[in-house]
Formats: C-alpha cells, sequence, structure tokens
C-alpha cells in the first residue's frame, strides 16, 4: 500500500508536460487574468444570445441614438436597435472568425511546414520562397487582396484571414521540424525501417505543437482585429451582421452626438484582443524550455 | 483544388496591386509639392467639398450632378436659368423669337464672346455643336437622346435642323412642337463648346473642356480634385470673382464636414442633415438650403423576375416605410414622396394616395403574385452622398429591414460609383437606390427621362415600358397650351403609381454648408451651381 501511495507521489512529480505548463501558467497573474478575460467572451458568444433583450436587427427607427439607459444598457444605435444584444452576438462572430481562422492556417501551414523542413531541397525552396514573398506584404494588403479576388463576405474575410496568417505558421513548423528530424530517436525510427508519413504524424508533428499553442493563441488575437478591420473597411461582414468592426463603420459618423455606438463595440474588442494576448503570453512562459528558470 | 486556386488569383492580385501602389506613391509626392503652391499669393482659391468625383467634363456624354457642377462653370448654354429658379434668361443667345407655330426658333447671339483657347463664338459655332450632338448616339449622349428624342434622321428626334443665317443669329426648326425646348436648351449638358477644341480632341474632349464660361479648366486628378481657374477674357463684365476653383471630391460625409470645419475646404455639399446643428452652432459657418427639386427612390428592374410582376412592385411600395425613413435618415429635411417628380414642377398631381406602409397588404399581393414564401433579391446602395439621399447605405439597411417582415430576403451591394451607374443601366439591379434632381424644371425632365420607354438604355434604368404612358408623354411635349399640359401629366402619373415600377422615397432638401467667408454664394435648385458672382472676404 505504502509503496502504491509513494509511486503515485512519484507520478505527480513527473507529471506530463502538459500539467507542468499549466502550473507555470498559473504562476503567472496576468495570464489568468487573460484567460479568465477570454472565458468570459467565450461563454458570452455561446449562451449571451440567448439572454440578449432585444433581437439583434429588430430595427426601431423610433428610437434611434438613444442613451445608455435600463431599457439600453449600452443604448440604441441610428436603426433603434439595442447595441447590448448585437455586442453580444458580434462575440460569436468574431471567436468563430478568430477561431477558425486560425485552425485553418495551423493545418495548412503544418502541413507545407513539415514538408518543407522533413523533405528539404527543392520542395523546401520552393514553400519557402512563397513563404517570403507572402510576408513581404504588410497582411492586411493582403487580406484586401484576397478579400477583392473572392468578394466581400465574412466568409471570404475568414478564407483571407487564414491564408495570411499560413506563413507564419509554416516557417514555425518548418524550423522545428529541421531541428527534431536530427534527433536520435527519429533516426532510430528510420533505421527500423519506419515510412516517412509515419514518422511525420506520430513523431514529428506532436512534437512540434508547443510553439505553434502559443503562436496560435497570439494569431487568434490579430485575427480578431483583421476581421475587424475588413468589417470595417466594408470587405468583411455585411449589413446588418452584427460585427464589430461594421458596427464602428457604421456608427463613426455619429462619433459627436451618440458616441456609445461606437464606444461600445471598440471596447469588446479591445478587451477580446488584449484577453488572448495576455493568455498567449502566459503561455509562450510556460511552454517555453528557455524561459524557466 | 479550390485553395489552390484562390492562392494563385491572390498572387494575381499582388502583382497587381505592386503595381498599382508604385504609381500611386509616385502620385502622392506630386501632389504633396502642389499642396503649398495654390494657397500662395493673394489669389482668391474657392476650395469646394463634395461627394464624388466628375464622371467626365464633356457636359453632353454625362448625366450626373457632379459632372454638371464643374462643367457648369466652364461652359454657357444659349439660355440661362435665374439665380434660384428655373425661369429663363438670356445666356449666349442675347435674344429670340419663336415662330407661332411652335416650330421654329431663331436666336440672336451675343457678340464679342470667345472661348477659352481663344477661338470666337459665333453662329458657326452654335451649329457645330449641334451637328456633332446629333451625330451621336445614345451611348454618347445619353441625355441628348432624353431631350430631343433621337439623333440624325431618326424619326423620334425632334430637332430637323439647325443652321446660322448670319454671323451672330441661329435658326432652328423643329419637327413637331416641344413646349419646353427653350428650357431645355438652358440645361447644362447643352453648354457649347468650341469646334477646334472637340474636333481635334475627340473621344478625350472629356479631360480637356474648353467652352466660353467664367472659369477655364486647368487639371483634374481622378477621384481627387478638379482645378478651374478665372478666364480673363469673360464675356460678362466684372465676372467671374474668385481667381481659382478646386472641386475635392471627399466621398465621407463626416471627412468632409470636419475638412470644412478645419478650414481645409471653404465649401461643403452634401451636409448629412444630422450635422446641420453643428453647422448652425459654429460661428464662422453658414448654412446653405438649396431650393428642393428632386425625387430619391427605389428602382425596381421591371425585366427582371420578380420585378416584372405589377404587383409584387406594389407590394414593395406598401412594405417600406418611407415616413420612418424620411425621419431618420433625412432628419425630417425632406418630404414623403408619392409622385416619381416633386411638388414643385407644374403639373404634379396632388390627388394620388400614396402607397401605405402596410406590411400586411404586401404580404397579400406578394401571395396573389405566388411568392407567399417571399423571395431572395439584391438590394443596391450608391456608394456616394446624393443630395437626394444623404446615406444610401443607411436607407437600404431599413429597406432591408422592412423587406424582411413581409418575407423577403434583401442583399445589400454596392459598386464604385461610375460601376453602379453603369451597372444599374444596364439593368443589372434587382433594385436600386437612386435619384434625380430636375435640370430644368420641367415635368417631362423628370416623367419622360426617367420613366418613358424611349430612354430605356439611357435614363430609364428600370426597363420600365409602357404604350399609353408613353403617347401621354410625347402628347404632353408638343401640347403648348399650360393647363392641357398639365393634365396630360397628371394622367401620366396615375399610370406610373398604378404600375409602379418605383418605390418613391423623398422630395430632399439639400444642405450645404461654407465659411462666413463666401459671399453670394446661391445654391441653384438643378445642384449645378455657377460660381462666376460667388466672391471671398
Amino acid at each position: 500500500m505504502a509503496e502504491t501511495a509513494a509511486d503515485k507521489q512519484e507520478m505527480q512529480k513527473v507529471a506530463g508536460p502538459w500539467k507542468e505548463a499549466w502550473r507555470g501558467f498559473r504562476k503567472s497573474k496576468v495570464a489568468v487574468v487573460g484567460m479568465g478575460i477570454v472565458i468570459f467572451f467565450i461563454l458570452l458568444a455561446i449562451f449571451g444570445p440567448l439572454f440578449t433583450p432585444q433581437g439583434i436587427n429588430e430595427q426601431n427607427l423610433s428610437q434611434r441614438l438613444l442613451a445608455p439607459s435600463a431599457d439600453h444598457w449600452m443604448g440604441t444605435d441610428d436603426f433603434g436597435r439595442d447595441i447590448l444584444s448585437r455586442v453580444v452576438y458580434g462575440a460569436r462572430i468574431s471567436l468563430w472568425v478568430g477561431f477558425l481562422a486560425v485552425i485553418g492556417s495551423v493545418i495548412i501551414g503544418s502541413i507545407l511546414g513539415i514538408l518543407a523542413g522533413y523533405y528539404g531541397r527543392w520542395v523546401d525552396t520552393i514553400i519557402s520562397r512563397l513563404f517570403d514573398i507572402m510576408l513581404a506584404f504588410p497582411s492586411i494588403l493582403l487580406a484586401i487582396a484576397v478579400v477583392s479576388v473572392l468578394g466581400p463576405s465574412l466568409r471570404n474575410a475568414l478564407i483571407a484571414i487564414a491564408i495570411i496568417n499560413v506563413p507564419n505558421f509554416g516557417r514555425l513548423i518548418r524550423s522545428k521540424v529541421l531541428s527534431i528530424k536530427e534527433d536520435e530517436y527519429i533516426m532510430s525510427a528510420k533505421a527500423i525501417g519506419m515510412k516517412d508519413n509515419r514518422i511525420l504524424v506520430s513523431h514529428i508533428l506532436p512534437n512540434s505543437m508547443a510553439p505553434v499553442i502559443v503562436q496560435g493563441t497570439l494569431a487568434i488575437a490579430t485575427a480578431i482585429i483583421e476581421a475587424a478591420a475588413l468589417g470595417f473597411l466594408g470587405l468583411g461582414a455585411q449589413a446588418p451582421s452584427p460585427e464589430w468592426g461594421k458596427m464602428l463603420a457604421d456608427s463613426r459618423s455619429y462619433l459627436t452626438n451618440a458616441p456609445w455606438t461606437m464606444i461600445f463595440p471598440g471596447v469588446a474588442i479591445m478587451l477580446t484582443v488584449l484577453g488572448f494576448n495576455l493568455m498567449g503570453d502566459g503561455l509562450r512562459d510556460a511552454l517555453d524550455p528557455r524561459m524557466k528558470s | 483544388m479550390g485553395k489552390k486556386k484562390i492562392v494563385s488569383l491572390a498572387f494575381l492580385m499582388l502583382l497587381l496591386l505592386s503595381t498599382a501602389l508604385y504609381g500611386c506613391s509616385g502620385g502622392d509626392s506630386e501632389s504633396g509639392g502642389e499642396g503649398g503652391d495654390s494657397d500662395s499669393g493673394d489669389e482668391k482659391v474657392l476650395i469646394f467639398g463634395r461627394g464624388g468625383d466628375s464622371v467626365s467634363l464633356d457636359p453632353i456624354s454625362v448625366t450626373d450632378g457632379e459632372s454638371f457642377k464643374v462643367t457648369k462653370n466652364i461652359f454657357d448654354t444659349l439660355i440661362n436659368f435665374g439665380e434660384q429658379d428655373t425661369e429663363i434668361e438670356a445666356g449666349l443667345a442675347s435674344d429670340w423669337q419663336a415662330a407661332d407655330d411652335g416650330l421654329t426658333y431663331t436666336f440672336q447671339l451675343q457678340e464679342g464672346v470667345t472661348f477659352h483657347d481663344g477661338t470666337d463664338f459665333n453662329a458657326e459655332a452654335v451649329v457645330a455643336n449641334f451637328d456633332r450632338w446629333a451625330a451621336g448616339d445614345a451611348d454618347q449622349f445619353p441625355y441628348y437622346k432624353s431631350m430631343f428624342g433621337g439623333f440624325g434622321d431618326e424619326e423620334e428626334h425632334v430637332i430637323e435642323s439647325v443652321e446660322a443665317t448670319g454671323d451672330y443669329e441661329v435658326v432652328i426648326k423643329l419637327k413637331r412642337p416641344q413646349a419646353p425646348f427653350l428650357k431645355n436648351l438652358a440645361m447644362s449638358p447643352f453648354g457649347i463648346a468650341s469646334p477646334t477644341a472637340f474636333e481635334e480632341a475627340g473621344e478625350s474632349f472629356g479631360d480637356n473642356p474648353v467652352g466660353t464660361g467664367p472659369f477655364q479648366f486647368v487639371e483634374w486628378k481622378r477621384n481627387d480634385t478638379v482645378t478651374i481657374e478665372k478666364f480673363d477674357d469673360y464675356w460678362v463684365d466684372g465676372e467671374p470673382k474668385l481667381d481659382q476653383v478646386v472641386f475635392r471630391a471627399i466621398p465621407d460625409n463626416s471627412a468632409r464636414l470636419n475638412a470644412l470645419l478645419s478650414g481645409e475646404i471653404d465649401l461643403a455639399d452634401g451636409i448629412t442633415p444630422s450635422d446641420s446643428e453643428t453647422i448652425e452652432n459654429e460661428e464662422n459657418l453658414q448654412l446653405f438650403e438649396r431650393p428642393s427639386m428632386n425625387v430619391g427612390y427605389l428602382g425596381l428592374t421591371t425585366t427582371r423576375e420578380p420585378f416584372d410582376d405589377p404587383k409584387v412592385r406594389q407590394a414593395m411600395n406598401h412594405a417600406i416605410d418611407r415616413q420612418a425613413i424620411v425621419d431618420s435618415f433625412f432628419e425630417g429635411r425632406a418630404e414623403v414622396a408619392k409622385n416619381p417628380m416633386p411638388p414643385v414642377i407644374s403639373g404634379y398631381n396632388d390627388s394620388i394616395e400614396g402607397y401605405e406602409y402596410d406590411p400586411e397588404k404586401a404580404k397579400e399581393l406578394l401571395a396573389e403574385a405566388g411568392l407567399e414564401d417571399g423571395f431572395t433579391m439584391e438590394l443596391w446602395a450608391m456608394p456616394v452622398p446624393r443630395p437626394y439621399m444623404p446615406d444610401g447605405q443607411k436607407v437600404a439597411e431599413a429597406i432591408q429591414s422592412d423587406l424582411g417582415e413581409v418575407g423577403i430576403t434583401a442583399e445589400i451591394v454596392s459598386y464604385e460609383w461610375a460601376t453602379y451607374l453603369e451597372k444599374a443601366a444596364a439593368g443589372e439591379a434587382d433594385a436600386f437606390l437612386l435619384g434625380w434632381t430636375g435640370d430644368n424644371g420641367d415635368a417631362d425632365n423628370f416623367l419622360y427621362v426617367l420613366l418613358d420607354q424611349d430612354n430605356i438604355g439611357s435614363n430609364n434604368y428600370t426597363y420600365y415600358e409602357n404604350q399609353e404612358l408613353h403617347d401621354l408623354l410625347i402628347e404632353a411635349q408638343t401640347e403648348v397650351d399650360e393647363d392641357a399640359r398639365n393634365e396630360l401629366y397628371m394622367q401620366a402619373q396615375e399610370i406610373i403609381h398604378e404600375d409602379a415600377p418605383w418605390v418613391p422615397l423623398a422630395h430632399s432638401t439639400p444642405l450645404l454648408a461654407g465659411g462666413t467667408n463666401v459671399i453670394d454664394f446661391k445654391a441653384h435648385p438643378t445642384g449645378s451651381d455657377k460660381l462666376a458672382s460667388v466672391d471671398l472676404e
């Protein structure tokens, strides 16, 4: 009995790398706050729309531009729509775009990065130069170019954001793969005759994921800003969608007479992005072995 | 596969973009240098901020107000409008006589007038202009077709001949009387251009216009500024008072207002009604009201399903709450429209009952048309503020929501302004927001120009066709008796009301604002303001 208990304790001490990372993460208060914000917005996005006081597209032109009050906590916009309801629903759109776009770019970036890193030579040359070209452009400009080819809509904005983030992940994974593939366990896997694709999927991919998670969290923040920027420019979500960037664009002519129409969507963007950034920083500290003191 | 295609398309775009960007950077540095120059010295430079750029500076080739706003000051017309109305006055023609049968007009021309290129203005020049117009087609000169029926030998062409009977005398013969003929001649598109210049320039005359007006053309930077300067040999003594006028396109309403507040521009067109208070509270600014003579409407392209069914078009009319739109997005500075022309025009039919806002009735009509489940459509909204509609996008959103109530799903679509007009004229829109500012104060300029089958392809964007209406409108054109003529227009409005090719929305009172140092600016109801007598303190 005593032996097993001791064993358990031992197990806990050398708990898996994830658990260890969590411990490291918890140490940073700022990161935990960031995660709190993120969780708050995720819950808001999932459940919020069930509790909003008014339909998001319910226009009531007789109640336009009302200041925040007990009836409308965040006031109403120029169509008499309840801003609180729209901001809450907007969380769903923004997070959806953020997550999906990043997942998309992680998948494509991983495939390209692994191919480039593992096979090297001409495959590497082509893929790496492609990344170089894409990175040579300011990302928002690239996104605008993509949207102008595909046509303005939320879905196409999402695709554009996914595309512009591909080279970031691709490069990251490529460099990770380059270092891993020289490791002894890969050598031995090769020596016992393991096929390339199995080595890639079961050894190299899982071992290069940690930096991707960090980068991914930070990329969600950027993706949300980019989606809002495209929405603001009229290239993302289309009316009457309550996308935050679109809301900002629609209300900018009321900046002086009805500032609440701008403030609340603006604050929502700021908070979500801040949350993801703080959390991302915390994750990096926790996952990066070099940062350990 | 799809992704690959997307990526390769994106790269193509990148290449194009990089070229375009390279071009832009050059342009920017140039304009930076120029901006410094224009303020130097004691020159009186008026900077006029407006919502959009001109389409062309050859007035006969366009129909849009932003083009006329500039050409009005470069070209003179044979006949002029009053300062703030559409009464006719002498222009390049100092006097004229109409024969009793209404078929022959004799004009005596102003002597001693020269074009900006130094050539003389005389009867030959007038004839050359009419010959040029008559030799065109609807694509080239849409407004000529709208006002004079057709070109060359075509039967609908009203003008039979234009002859010089002396150095300074011109006789115009018509095939049939045209009641608004003199008013038509006073319209901006029929500005007299220098024959030497347009023969030489050909198609590119619109980039380098030469007329007899108070200002001569200097430079046009697309989507930015049009610069015109004082013409020293202008034939009216003491005019123009300004040395230079710069028309600057600032599409965003609030950006234009800010430019005015910061003194970057002296005069601003297209002031959003909600900003009028800001201007009235500002000591250095004054507000100008443009006498209302316009209509803003939602056009329903009658050749496209389901708008080929009049029931559906009537349903649209019942589905939209115009009063709410006028209250919200015109801030009450407009009147709800029920007819395609404003009440100030004689012949307005006030006995017509406008379609009431009644979603239930709209649903019934849709059901009768076999569309109980509604349908999906594109709703086009103009990208720039127009005098007849300060914010098309917002109006579109309100309409979208109203249509949603009766089961119609509308997707809002917008294009760059010139493309928008072109595509709408080609009948590519299901439903489009648009409007019209009268160019001569005559009912003919609304009803015939916008809704007659003769003008399909030019200004009749809905492709609405009705033979009965056509007969009435043509009869009205030739009817010289004012009362009988008005009666015909009243009947015409009833037909249009029944067929409902439009959802008429509003007749607005457009607002402008300027610094208190702008003197003698008089906003003209047609939207083209002559700046010859305007001065800066």
